[in-house]
């Protein structure tokens, strides 16, 4: 019995020192190790992932999308997963629109990549297909690819900056990235499971641009055609609110198709376009009268340094008459009486030399040298717009001082930044640079180029039958590699429209048009009139009707200089909003209580875009209601049910 | 009756087998709901394809570049401003 007394009592002792082996050992990785351990197994069985953050939308004036921000998908094949491996690939080639080869090519592999990316609508014919994964990725879309895509520009690649607007205004559309914890099995393939949120990621903020949609398509589909008429290099067109600086359309074309968005970045020698400035300079430093006259010399003039010709030769010419018919000769004589630095100065004030500060990246500045660096023939090259360059835009802004009693405003692309709530975080005011000139000055000026779409004038071509115009017409020879290449040039032309409180600069530029006419009167000007027929037979285009129907006279009306009912143009300062501008504030409706569908439309009725969170009946709205609100701004609606 | 050893092991093991199958139902009603939402977002992204797609696509069919040649295609033609007639609004502020 000794014995299995002994025996009993070894196995017990056996199993206390097994029972408390365990208990250091649990101790040890319980309580010393506990902390390691509980890490690993975190590891394991969950991941980390970045929640990226919805870029924001750019929609037009008018609330149109210009680029949105889209869930796609890459679609990854596990082979050995599925279910039919005979049958499975050709379906998903159909689905995917691959070419079958190219799946069964892939599929020979350990695991099938196919990156796309696959819209949401592609790939739902896969959901339920077995071994087939799909990796939801946000996507920029553009509605219009072409909707002034040089001005747009592209988010790019990942790990690529994007270009245009889109790397300009990144910091506000691109929106916080979020974190969560999902968890996974012990082959790392995540569960089914809700993710664990960290942080919410924050989607970015709606841009609203000054661009409006059907503006910027009549001026692309316009310069494309032109082009394509004319046998050209390319062209811009700037369409800009006077009042506002707003930039309405912006088309530039290669004749190759290329994009790049010359009016901005790409700066020429604008020929007679400039004169009107240098006219400014004589009429402000009242180095002239509207009765001085100057011999025409017959269309040939003989100076030390070069011979000028005028291609409408007059025997006598007042400054009205060197702008209505471009004439070199004149201009020349007429600036003899400034100074240097009063022309460098008005064309400085004029924006020329210096970027316009557009929201734009790698804008061009243009040249205009120090008069302390002029040759002696550099006075008179100016005055007829040589030895100075500018781009398409800078022209525009300086027509728009002239527009806008003689003040310079900062051309702007960005209307409003609205947050992903709806509440408008920024929205643009006109910027004024400085007063360039007077109003009676900027009067006397647009009175000059109203003469220049006389039945007399250069600018004839562009003249409409009931509405009054004043613009200048523009024809330059073209520099390249630093000469000036025979039988090259570029025409252009800028528009007031109307000439009586105008609404709207239009600058067509036309690069090296070899078929037909080179000059601008035959080329710019023709375009620039089709684009304003189409803008007024435009029911959405941002004009005001109003005030143009109350700005035109009768159709075959004289002359502006002859209309003895012209009104002094008086611009109010601050400027009166543009006719796209918000109506006044008005009360957001009780709708609580209300179905969603009868609050939405009673909300659109009183003129709001509308925002549904929740379902059910409406429990409150933000603005609140009764709280002021701009028509057309976001109303969010809070269902009874939350999301 | 006292209760004995082997009924409150009996019990014991009964509210182990409640409390556990009461986490695996609970666990399993969570995936089937996560499964749900996550077709029902599947569905909505899918919808806001087929909507960005179908925007596109009105887009392109309301464009001047397609628009235009069809209208003259029929005949028609853009009006010259003279055909524009815009009308003044009444002034409804006089008495």
């Amino acid at each position: 019995m000794a014995k299995v007394t002994t025996r009993i009592s070894f196995i017990e002792g056996s199993l206390g020192v097994l029972l408390l082996a365990l208990l250091v050992r649990a101790a040890q990785v319980q309580l010393l190790q506990g902390a390691r351990w509980a890490n690993e197994a975190r590891q394991a069985r969950t991941e980390h992932v970045v929640l990226e953050a919805p870029r924001g939308a750019l929609l037009d004036r008018h609330g149109t999308p210009i680029a949105l921000t889209q869930e796609t998908y890459h679609v990854g094949i596990a082979p050995n997963e599925l279910r039919d491996p005979d049958r499975d690939p050709a379906a998903i080639a159909r689905v995917l629109h691959l070419p079958l080869m190219q799946v069964m090519s892939e599929l020979d592999r350990h695991y099938a990549y196919f990156a796309g990316p696959f819209t949401a609508g592609t790939v739902q014919g896969l959901r339920d297909v077995r071994g087939v994964h799909l990796e939801p990725v946000l996507n920029r879309f553009y509605p219009s690819p072409d909707f002034a895509r040089a001005i747009i520009g592209r988010v790019g690649d990942p790990g690529q900056k994007p270009s245009g607007l889109e790397r300009t205004l990144d910091t506000l559309l691109a929106g916080t990235p979020g974190a969560a914890v999902v968890l996974k099995d012990r082959a790392g393939r995540q569960y089914d499971s809700p993710a664990r949120r960290i942080q919410s990621p924050v989607p970015g903020n709606d841009v609203v641009l000054t661009l409006d949609a059907e503006l910027q398509e009549i001026a692309q589909r316009s310069l494309r055609l032109a082009l394509e008429k004319m046998d050209a290099d390319g062209g811009d067109v700037v369409m800009l609110d006077p009042a506002t600086g707003e930039v309405l359309a912006v088309a530039s074309e290669l004749r190759d198709g290329g994009a790049r968005p010359s009016a901005f970045i790409d700066a020429y020698e604008p020929g007679s376009v400039a004169k009107i400035f240098t006219a400014g300079a004589l009429i402000a430093g009242h180095r002239i009268t509207l009765s001085d006259r100057v011999s025409g010399e017959g269309g040939k003039y003989k100076m030390l340094d070069r011979t000028l010709v005028d291609d409408h030769p007059l025997p006598s010419l007042n400054l009205a008459d060197a702008i209505r018919v471009s004439s070199n000769i004149a201009m020349a004589k007429f600036v003899t009486r400034l100074d240097p630095d009063a022309e460098y100065g008005m064309l400085r004030d004029f924006g020329l030399g210096t970027p316009t500060g557009i929201e734009f990246p790698a804008e061009a500045s243009g040249r205009l040298e120090l008069p302390k660096t002029w040759s002696r023939p550099t006075p008179t090259s100016l005055a007829i717009g040589y030895e100075v360059s500018v781009t398409p835009l800078q022209i525009a802004a300086a027509y728009g001082a002239i527009a806008n009693d003689g003040i310079l405003l900062e051309p702007t692309l960005v209307r409003e930044v609205r947050a992903p709530g709806g509440e408008i975080l920024y929205r643009h005011e006109p910027e004024p640079v400085r007063r360039v000139v007077s109003p009676q000055v900027a009067r006397e000026l647009r009175q000059l180029l109203a003469g220049v779409v006389s039945s007399t004038g250069t600018g004839a071509s562009a003249a409409l039958a009931t509405f009054t115009l004043a613009a200048k017409t523009g024809t330059a020879r073209r520099v390249v590699k630093g000469h000036y290449q025979a039988g090259a040039y570029t025409a252009s032309f800028a528009a007031l429209f109307p000439a009586e409180h105008p609404q709207m600069v239009v600058v067509v530029k036309i690069d090296n048009p070899r078929k037909g006419s080179y000059f601008a009167a035959e080329t710019a000007a023709p375009v620039t009139r089709a684009m304003l027929e189409q803008a007024l037979a435009s029911r959405t285009v941002a004009l005001d009707r109003a005030r143009l129907s109350a700005a035109a006279p009768a159709a075959g009306g004289g002359e502006l200089e002859d209309d003895p009912g012209v009104a002094p143009y008086v611009v109010s300062w601050p400027p009166a909003a543009d006719t796209a501008a918000p109506a006044p504030p008005r009360p957001v409706p009780d709708v609580s209580g209300r179905t969603l569908r009868d609050a939405v439309r009673l909300l659109h009725r009183r003129g709001f875009h509308v925002v549904i969170k929740g379902w059910g009946n409406v429990e409150k709205t933000w603005p609140a209601a009764g709280a002021q609100a701009n028509a057309g701004s976001l109303v969010t609606v809070f269902g009874d049910t939350p999301q | 009756m006292a209760l004995k050893g082997r009924h409150w092991v009996m019990i014991w093991l009964l509210a182990f087998l409640v409390a556990a199958g009461s986490v695996v139902t609970r666990q399993n009603a969570a995936l089937r709901i996560a499964r749900a939402l996550n077709q029902t977002r599947d569905s909505l992204s899918s919808l806001r394809s087929r909507r960005a797609d179908l925007e596109r696509r009105l887009r392109q069919a309301a464009s001047r570049t397609v628009l235009v040649p069809r209208a003259q295609a029929l005949g028609l033609r853009l009006p010259a401003d003279s055909e524009i007639v815009i009308l003044p609004v009444p002034d409804t502020s006089a008495p």
